[in-house]
């Protein structure tokens, strides 16, 4: 291991680390400009409404791909269901809300509780598929669930459900950043226990992993759940924040195949990999999301850039950084021959 | 009371019987050999030992408790590692780690710290000779270095009984004796052993015991010198008529050479 790692310059590392935590500050900083008492005091505004919602989906999005990570990217399980948690979350929280009037934060814990109550009931049949096959069970569970919800009245059926609206930009922006500094944390967390290093041998070879006594279904369960509970928690906040919902915001199977394009274009298996490529992905979405031609033109971009990068740097951009590999022409043509084989 | 004790295993796919009332003994302390033609069904039963398939009838008893049907990670704690014929490493962890993770899950008592199951896994990599090799990642491994990462990482679990599945296949003459002295280490470390070999050097060389496997059914047990002489071991292996010219003497005796 240690043999591999090549030697990056001491002092470009401290320099990247300085203006990483500088950013990040920055980006936690900046919303406060926009309350009452720094605006007396003369601060520039530098956060409108539309930065507001930019970096609350970012956030929730860095929730979602590294979510989609744990049993994705460290087990190996391609999950197109992750979207189901996320619906089940909004509409645990929102039925509370809407329904019984409970207090958002009251509500809020539901959410990850009942995603995880339902990632452990089909976890269970669906985690003994394998490859495809639980690729493709997995989305038709996504779908099947929207379907169910946008049927049942209490539910508010097709019309969906609305939430007393709670105006606040600034508490939406930080719950959606402490929820994506949860799933980092979780991640890490997983990495370094015996539970993570049970998750990749399953991703690695499973049949290997369950005859030198790891618990697979345990584990693989496990991990579902954890993901379906983060995933679960960001549809609870986004569904007090968008304070509508219904089957097409949050059950949207665009969303889970975002998911996973950021995890492996990030770097799925990897703890800041997912967060790289939901951070970049998501802006450059967003960018784009103007509508008209240009929407459409990076919809194929999109497509495009994703296959490419599947080839060619399949595990993510984040293998370029922490002196592992350098992008270079010898690179490129070493990946083609691991992808092609 | 035997380690394992087999009682008329039987196991069907489809139609076909893969094994049909086998019965064996394994002592502590033996190293048992499994031979027979291919398709005699020997890897089918180390994977009903191993817990990868379910048994349809019969017991496998470990220590005079049955443990047919249980899943493969509790066997595997009760102390049983087995090796798989296709090696089936985890690609993308160096030697160390692929080592690591037997200690990690397999051992009986207890629960490892990621930190000292690396430190058992080095121990474990002098052992079979791949101690200078553990930084590497397993794709830079050869063939015959890939079966000794297959036998460290179930060695790491610190089994009682250890299930090779053909740790020699594929080695030239020089690897097969490397091979067999790794193998000579692990018995001489107190591990009992039940292999599956063609190579009939190792079986001789090393077991103590033999049992033959043919079409499912268990053909003869002995040691493996009577064994190999034996004339419906002979008629399993090279047919009918090459048997009878070994009975009119115009043949030569199986060779235990590689």
């Amino acid at each position: 291991m240690i043999a591999r790692v090549r030697r990056v310059p001491v002092r470009w590392r401290r320099a990247a680390l300085v203006a990483g935590v500088i950013a990040v500050l920055l980006l936690l900083l900046a919303p406060l400009t926009s309350t009452d008492a720094a605006q007396q005091a003369g601060l520039p505004l530098i956060t409108d409404k539309l930065w507001f919602r930019i970096a609350t989906t970012v956030a929730m999005f860095v929730v979602l791909a590294s979510a989609w990570n744990i049993i994705g990217g460290l087990t190996g399980y391609a999950s197109f269901g992750n979207v189901a948690f996320f619906g089940l979350g909004a509409y645990a929280t929102g039925a509370l809300v809407a329904n019984l009037g409970w207090p958002f934060i009251l509500a809020l814990p539901a959410a990850p509780l009942i995603a995880a109550s339902f990632a452990l009931l089909v976890g269970l049949p669906l985690l003994r598929l394998r490859g495809h096959y639980f690729a493709v069970a997995t989305l038709g569970v996504g779908v099947a669930v929207g379907e169910v919800v946008n049927n049942v009245r209490p539910l508010g059926a097709s019309t969906g459900l609305f939430l007393p609206i709670v105006r606040s930009d600034l508490l939406f922006f930080y719950l959606m950043l402490a929820a994506a500094a949860l799933a980092v944390l979780t991640t890490r967390v997983i990495l370094r226990t015996r539970f993570g290093y049970g998750l990749l041998a399953i991703r690695e070879n499973e049949e290997a992993a369950s005859v030198i006594g790891v618990n697979t279904t345990l584990y693989k369960v496990g991990a579902f759940v954890i993901a379906a509970a983060l995933t679960g928690l960001a549809g609870g906040i986004f569904a007090q924040w968008n304070s509508f919902i219904n089957q097409e915001n949050v059950f949207p199977v665009t969303a889970n195949v975002e998911m996973i394009l950021m995890a492996v274009l990030g770097g799925a298996g990897t703890l800041f990999g997912p967060v790289a490529g939901a951070v970049v992905l998501e802006l450059i979405i967003q960018t784009l999301a103007g509508g008209g031609s240009a929407s459409v033109y990076s919809q194929i971009g999109l497509g495009v850039l994703l296959a490419v990068c599947v080839i060619f740097i399949p595990r993510g951009v984040i293998d370029f950084f922490g002196g592992r590999s350098r992008l270079s022409l010898s690179y490129l043509r070493r990946t083609l021959r691991e992808t092609s084989a | 009371m035997s380690l394992l004790a087999v009682r008329g295993l039987t196991k069907r796919f489809g139609g076909v019987n893969a094994l049909s009332e086998v019965s064996f003994s394994v002592e502590a302390g033996d190293v048992l050999g499994i031979i027979g033609p291919n398709g005699a069904g020997k890897t089918t039963l180390l994977n009903c030992v191993s817990g990868i398939y379910r048994p349809d009838a019969g017991e496998i008893a470990w220590q005079d408790r049955t443990i047919s049907g249980m899943a493969p990670f509790r066997i595997a704690r009760l102390g049983i590692g087995r090796t798989f014929q296709i090696v089936r490493p985890f690609p993308s962890m160096t030697v160390r780690e692929n080592t690591a993770m037997g200690a990690l899950f397999g051992q009986p008592q207890g629960r490892l710290q990621p930190a000292a199951a690396v430190k058992e896994a080095d121990e474990v990599l002098e052992l079979v000779g791949l101690g200078e090799k553990r930084d590497f990642p397993v794709l830079r491994l050869t063939v015959p270095d890939r079966k000794r990462l297959e036998v460290a990482r179930a060695l790491a679990m610190k089994p009682k009984l250890l299930l090779l599945d053909e740790v020699m296949a594929g080695l030239n003459a020089v690897e097969v004796e490397q091979a067999l002295g790794m193998v000579r280490n692990v018995r001489e470390s107190g591990v009992t052993i039940v292999l599956i070999e063609h190579v009939m050097k190792v079986i001789v060389g090393i077991c103590n015991r033999a049992l033959v496997l043919n079409f499912g059914k268990p053909l003869l047990e002995g040691p493996p010198q009577e064994v190999l002489r034996d004339r419906r071991v002979i008629e399993a292996y090279l047919g009918e008529r090459y048997a009878k010219q070994l009975d009119a003497g115009t043949g030569k005796g199986p060779s235990t050479d590689a």
